[in-house]
């Protein structure tokens, strides 16, 4: 059980109700765990914010592990320690 | 179609004024050119090829200013409410198109009208009032001098009409300065000094009204889209947030990431940021949301602060002034953002450049270039907000360092020197917007490459910055960059805003954009179709530039990005040096089909996509 921290901003800190929020991600501890207990967690609000409904999978966003940038759309797989620091760079578009 | 026109969406109709002998005319658009360019900024693209000679003086009589609407404006399709402005400017030298949303296009074209051309001078400041058939070039006398609200309530009470939709220049505009903007009902004209070609003309405003309407060939078929598109506008994620924080929704989320420009471009991190996030600006100042013409995203916030010394009313503000008027000059206060945000609309100053400007002037002073007695007593340091305040009514009242800071960072910094023009924040003459390109090879390449320079809406870096494709990597970002211009300009001549971007993009032409543009108009276009339109636009903008004299040469990053890698953050260490960026201009060019030498269009590529006629001009 790896013991997170979720940095979060705009439409995903509404959802989360805080700027950071902790939770456990039971084993395999990797950052798609992660998401995935953060949707069990928060349901359907967060579901709409980050996966597509077109297709059922999760958007293109960016996410920083620990001051690393790395990518929802390839790197899910990564694993996740106690302690580590998770942000999550909503779908970033242009203005 | 009903009206006669052969295409759905089409009024079929030109509106030109000559301000120099008080012609008026009305002229049938030609149908191979709407089939050939579509509208807005591609068909102005092919208007001003054909009647502008090379190398005139932009704010000289010669110069014409086109007001044009898109097939989509005026029907019910979401985020169709764009219009362009375009000319050959006085900031870069050549065509440039600056486009806005709110409700004038519309109106445009229920008055009857796909387009205004104003061509020549007026002898004394007059006003355009179109009233469908009715057409009147006004004395504006009275309006001179004026800000842009002032002269749109002064125009609304003297024609008795609050529902007339407003074009007007600011006192910038009035006076010729190179970033000057226009500024319709609250949406601007922001960006090239499309104000000052305005007002070149001594032409005040555009007011228009018109009760007609746009016809399609299948209402249901139509509605059916619209639907769809504004569920789609609902449920997609990127698009989410825009109507609750507008577009200042990821101030902080890009912040985290380190591409949060800042203290003019030194850093991309902004230790600040928790002041001016959309967020705090939801809780601060904002009192609602003004959306453009039938748009279900109704991003654009409305925003008063109501007492205290930067009491101001505002519509936004949007991302671009939270990087401008925040980050970039270190002030860490949303309150004088509004200020500053109303100060450019009532100067007519395009918020962006002016900016830059501004923090430009503060580098030099932090810098020693420029000394208290430079700045007319101001202590200029990044994060003074009051003189960031004071040096734009300087610039907006032509006073002091004001009048080295209107002429823009490439002149400013060409005069002032001392290694100044390594921080001037532009290309082609044209200042930043708040989207790195350090970190993102793509993007990159397509500032460098853009008509426009400093323009994110002739590349988008967002495939880079979302993580949907790899942006480490320098394979295919040439290809990339082309197609994301592609998906831009065929937005661009439709007239639907690009905040919709996943839906009509992101990484080329979506098959949404393609059903949209088919809807409208009767044509039955695929991909492959679609696409050759796109690039004719695209390549049509490039001969533009290339009779002017623009070759590869011109095709360059601020110096800053090429030589000073960002220095903190997660992005710590990202750069574009110049041979990285030759590369991707090689890459970028082969991928056109463009000279490597000129990096301008071959003979070839012209005659595929039936531009023959500019082959005598730049090949
Ligand atoms: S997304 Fe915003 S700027 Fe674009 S058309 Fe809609 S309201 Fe206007």
């Amino acid at each position: 059980m790896a013991k997170v921290k979720v940095k979060t901003f705009s439409v995903i800190r509404d959802v989360l109700g805080a700027d950071i929020i902790e939770i456990e991600v039971a084993k395999p501890e990797t950052v798609g765990r992660l998401f995935d207990t953060l949707a069990r967690r928060y349901g359907q609000p967060f579901r709409e914010k980050l996966w597509d409904p077109a297709t059922g999978e999760l958007a293109p966003f960016l996410i920083v592990l620990n001051e690393t940038i790395i990518r929802s759309t390839t790197d899910m797989e990564r694993a996740i320690r106690d302690g580590d620091e998770v942000a999550i760079l909503f779908p970033i578009g242009g203005g | 179609m009903a009206n006669g026109f052969k295409h759905g969406g089409y009024v079929g109709q030109i509106l030109r004024v000559n301000l120099g002998n008080g012609g008026v005319s009305k002229e049938p658009l030609r149908e191979d050119w709407a089939e050939d360019f579509v509208g807005g900024v591609g068909l102005s693209a092919r208007i001003l090829y054909e009647e502008l000679p090379p190398k005139i003086d932009p704010l000289g009589p010669e110069n014409k200013l086109v007001m044009m609407t898109g097939p989509l404006n005026g029907t019910m399709l979401p985020a169709a409410s764009r219009s362009s402005v375009c000319a050959k400017s006085p900031y870069t030298g050549s065509f440039f198109h600056s486009i806005f949303g709110g409700y004038l296009g519309p109106e445009l074209k229920y008055a009857g009208y796909d387009g205004l051309i104003v061509e020549g001078r007026a002898d004394t400041p007059v006003y355009l009032w179109i009233d469908d058939d009715r057409v009147e070039i006004r004395d504006a006398g009275h309006l001179w001098g004026k800000d842009p609200f002032k002269t749109q309530k002064i125009l609304r009470e003297e024609i008795g009409d609050e529902e007339i939709h407003i074009a007007t220049i600011g006192q910038a505009g009035e006076r010729g300065l190179p970033y000057a903007m226009i500024l319709c009902d609250i949406r601007a004209a922001g960006r090239g000094g499309m104000g000052a070609v305005m007002g070149s003309k001594n032409l005040k405003a555009i007011a228009v009204r018109g009760t007609g309407g746009v016809t399609v060939p299948n209402v249901l078929k139509l509605y059916n889209t619209a639907l769809r598109l504004n569920q789609l506008f609902a449920t997609s994620p990127a698009v989410q947030g825009l109507s609750g924080y507008g577009t200042p929704r990821n101030v902080a989320a890009m912040n985290e990431g380190g591409i949060l420009p800042t203290r003019n471009w030194q850093t991309e991190v902004f230790k600040g940021m928790k002041d001016i996030t959309g967020e705090v600006m939801r809780e601060k100042v904002v009192k609602g949301n003004r959306a453009c013409f039938a748009c279900s995203i109704n991003c654009t916030k409305y925003s008063v602060v109501s007492k205290g010394p930067y009491k101001s009313v505002i519509n936004g503000a949007d991302y671009e002034t939270i990087y401008g008027f925040g980050s970039i000059c270190e002030v860490d206060n949303i309150e004088v953002m509004c200020k500053a945000d109303e100060l450019c609309d009532e100067y007519g100053l395009d918020l962006i450049s002016t900016a830059l400007c501004i923090a430009w002037a503060m580098e030099c002073y932090e810098k020693g270039i420029f000394t208290r007695e430079d700045t007319g007593g101001i202590d200029l340091k990044f994060g003074n907000a009051d003189g960031m305040l004071e040096m734009i009514r300087k610039i907006g009242e032509q006073e002091g360092l004001g009048v080295l800071l209107a002429k823009g960072t490439r002149a400013a910094s060409a005069i002032t020197g001392q290694g100044s023009e390594r921080f001037a924040i532009q290309n082609k003459g044209m200042e930043w917007p708040g989207h790195t390109c350090r970190p993102f090879p793509a993007a990159a390449v397509g500032y460098a490459t853009g008509p426009r320079g400093g323009s994110h809406h002739d590349i988008r870096p967002t495939a880079e910055k979302s993580g949907l494709v790899d942006r480490k990597t320098l394979e295919g970002k040439g290809a990339l960059a082309a197609e994301v211009n592609h998906w831009l300009i065929l937005c661009d001549s439709m007239l639907v805003c690009h905040l919709a971007e996943p839906i009509w993009g992101p990484l080329k032409i979506s098959d949404n954009t393609i059903e949209a543009l088919n809807v409208v108009t009767g044509w039955e276009l695929n991909y492959e179709e679609a696409r050759k339109l796109a690039e004719r636009q695209w390549n049509m903008i490039r001969c533009f530039s290339a009779r002017e004299g623009f070759t590869r040469e011109d095709d360059r990053l601020p110096i800053r990005f090429m030589e000073e890698p960002v220095p903190e953050g997660p992005m710590k260490g990202s750069i574009i040096p110049r041979e990285t960026l030759e590369r991707l201009k090689d890459d970028y060019y082969t991928y056109r089909g463009w000279d490597l030498k000129t990096g301008n269009p071959t003979k070839q590529k012209l005659a595929e996509l039936g531009l023959d006629f500019a082959i005598k001009d730049i090949c």
